[in-house]
């Protein structure tokens, strides 16, 4: 996994538990390291440029977590498809790993 | 290089590897099954689990290029898909085995012949109906059906019940895996297939990696009869890596999934998956339930909308259902030298499109009868639905750029016919201009079912081996 992947991982999950936390990100890159081939190249190069253009946009300053999230909130509501299909992807990789390995809150 | 030889080289555990190992064992011959992924205890993981999907699958996910893309699964492990479906079984369609046999010049291929080793599998997979009431998850979409006046059945499943109603599914690793091993067979797992090995125009064995314990070892293994059965995926780029063309990826088709998850007054269950089907639209839409963990549930639920929290923390009365198409679109499957995966593409038409905005519709007008309160279709930025009225919003909704698709179902890349220039294989399997190279799984049905395609592969898997044995 990417830096900026695991930047985008670590802003994604919600769970405070550590641990959690951890094995979420460990799923991610099992996931992304099981892609074929074409589709994981793809995804390379979207997360370097994506990467960059989160840098330029001070981002991706250790002071500010919140604003790759915010970031990633804009991309996924954009009209350009290659921007959206990038957050959910991470976004249902996560979701499903956090749902799976987080206990449910009791309701 | 370790060098093994046998009478009949199997590549692949699935629906289509199992039967031919099974049934070619069991009639004295000596075979051995390679299979890329490992031989796991199928009582080890829960159904449709993270543990499972790491375990199990091939990738998490794939996706078939395309606009959209459609993203699919695939099994990994000795028993291939039947290891991780739903389990639901159902015989191939007569009108489709005769329409198929015309129009592919298939011979002797028929509902009759098919239907008689039909029975055979059944038999040997205990394919049965639910004792008893069916679960809520599936009555629910029975419901719906009934208050709008559609036809449901109960599919029967590869489940074998205790006497408290217990059902285990039927996976190879249950039943033909092993009993092809008590006939004779070899199973050789984590054994991945470079390329089938050739000479003088015949196939000879293949070119193996085996990994075990983190050592990697090369194997040939030197065989009379080599049977491809990897799958819609694998076994074109098989033969592709072999050298083999002609027609082979050509013609890909799949079974393309809208889903919407509905939320429910009550609480659903969430272990199995429905084996009710509306069969109403059938047989190009057909309506059904899909796996609905929590993990399921979430993902379900932010393909439509980012404000999904609400309704996921009240993730036990929502479930997750499915309007699947037959489409007139198609794909393709490229083996491309030095990638391990093979490139995927697939191509809708805009009468697919129209045809699945049509299943979200009629999947949501039956949930609604059926008593949900909120539907979240996987489209994305597709309005949440709370009454009928709110449907018609959906049918402009299901555009290339926002609908979400996947599916399980895979068939069709190395079709089987006498039309020599639209079929990979005979009628029978045997891979054109390659003697002794068979193939024998769901790339030889000239089209997809629109039902679950287990039955059908396993039918054809069983008519075709017995082919192979009265030839020798």
């Amino acid at each position: 996994m990417l830096r900026f992947e695991r930047e985008v991982v670590r802003s994604l999950v919600t769970s405070p538990d550590a641990h959690v936390r951890a094995e979420v990100e460990h799923y991610v890159d099992g996931a992304l390291r099981a892609m074929p081939e074409y589709l994981r190249g793809g995804l390379v190069a979207e997360s370097v440029t994506l990467g960059a253009w989160a840098g330029i946009r001070g981002a991706r300053k250790p002071t500010e977590p919140e604003a790759l999230a915010r970031l990633l909130g804009a991309w996924e509501e954009s009209p350009l498809g290659v921007l959206c299909m990038y957050v959910r992807l991470f976004r249902s990789l996560v979701l499903f790993a956090e749902c799976e390995l987080a206990p449910a809150p009791a309701s | 290089m370790t060098t093994i030889d046998t009478d009949v080289l199997v590549i692949g555990s699935g629906a289509g590897g199992a039967v031919t190992a099974f049934l070619l064992a069991q009639g004295g011959r000596d075979v051995t099954v390679v299979e890329e992924g490992p031989w796991i205890d199928p009582d080890a993981m829960e159904p449709f689990s993270l543990e499972e999907m790491v375990a199990k699958y091939r990738h998490r996910p794939a996706a078939a290029l395309g606009s959209p893309t459609i993203a699919y699964a695939e099994g990994r492990c000795v028993g291939g898909s039947t290891e991780i479906n739903s389990g639901l079984y159902h015989r191939l369609p007569g009108y489709l085995a005769e329409a198929w046999r015309d129009e592919f010049d298939i011979d002797e291929f028929g509902p009759d012949a098919l239907d008689a080793y039909a029975k055979r599998i059944e038999a040997e997979l205990a394919v049965s109906r639910l004792p008893g009431a069916p679960p809520p998850s599936s009555a629910l979409l029975e419901r719906g059906a009934t208050k709008l006046g559609w036809r449901a059945v109960e599919f029967a499943r590869v489940f074998r019940y205790d006497t408290a109603g217990r059902g285990v599914k039927q996976t190879m690793t249950r039943t033909l895996v092993p009993r092809a091993v008590d006939a004779g067979a070899t199973v050789v797992p984590n054994c991945r297939v470079l390329r089938v090995l050739r000479r003088d125009g015949r196939a000879i064995g293949a070119r193996c990696r085996r990994t075990e314990d983190g050592r990697v070892e090369d194997l040939d293994i030197r065989a009379d009869h080599v049977f491809v059965c990897g799958g819609a995926i694998q076994t074109p780029a098989i033969l592709h890596r072999s050298g083999v063309r002609g027609r082979v990826g050509a013609g890909l088709k799949v079974h393309p999934m809208i889903k919407i998850a509905a939320r429910f007054p009550h609480p659903v269950d969430h272990g199995g998956v429905p084996m009710q089907v509306i069969t109403e639209f059938g047989p190009n839409l057909s309506i059904g339930g899909s796996a609905s963990r929590r993990g399921q549930v979430a993902m379900a639920l932010a393909e439509s909308s980012p404000d999904f929290e609400e309704a996921l923390a009240d993730w036990e009365h929502v479930s997750v259902y499915y309007a699947a198409i037959r489409t007139e679109g198609a794909g393709r499957v490229i083996g491309v030298p030095g990638l391990r995966a093979p490139v995927v593409t697939y191509r809708l038409t805009e009468a697919d499109l129209s045809r699945l905005a049509r299943g979200l519709v009629h999947l949501g007008e039956a949930l609604l009868a059926a008593g949900a309160t909120e539907l979240y279709p996987s489209v994305r930025g597709g309005p949440v639905v709370r009454r009928p009225e709110g449907l018609v919003d959906w049918w402009s909704s299901v555009t290339r750029s926002r609908a979400n698709l996947m599916t399980v179902h895979l068939t069709s890349t190395v079709r089987m016919g006498q039309a020599r220039s639209r079929t990979g294989t005979d009628s029978f399997g045997r891979v054109w201009g390659v003697r002794n190279l068979r193939v024998n799984d769901a790339s030889l049905l000239p089209d997809a079912p629109g039902v679950n395609p287990q039955g059908a592969i396993m039918a054809l898997a069983a008519r075709n081996c017995e082919q192979f044995l009265s030839e020798a």
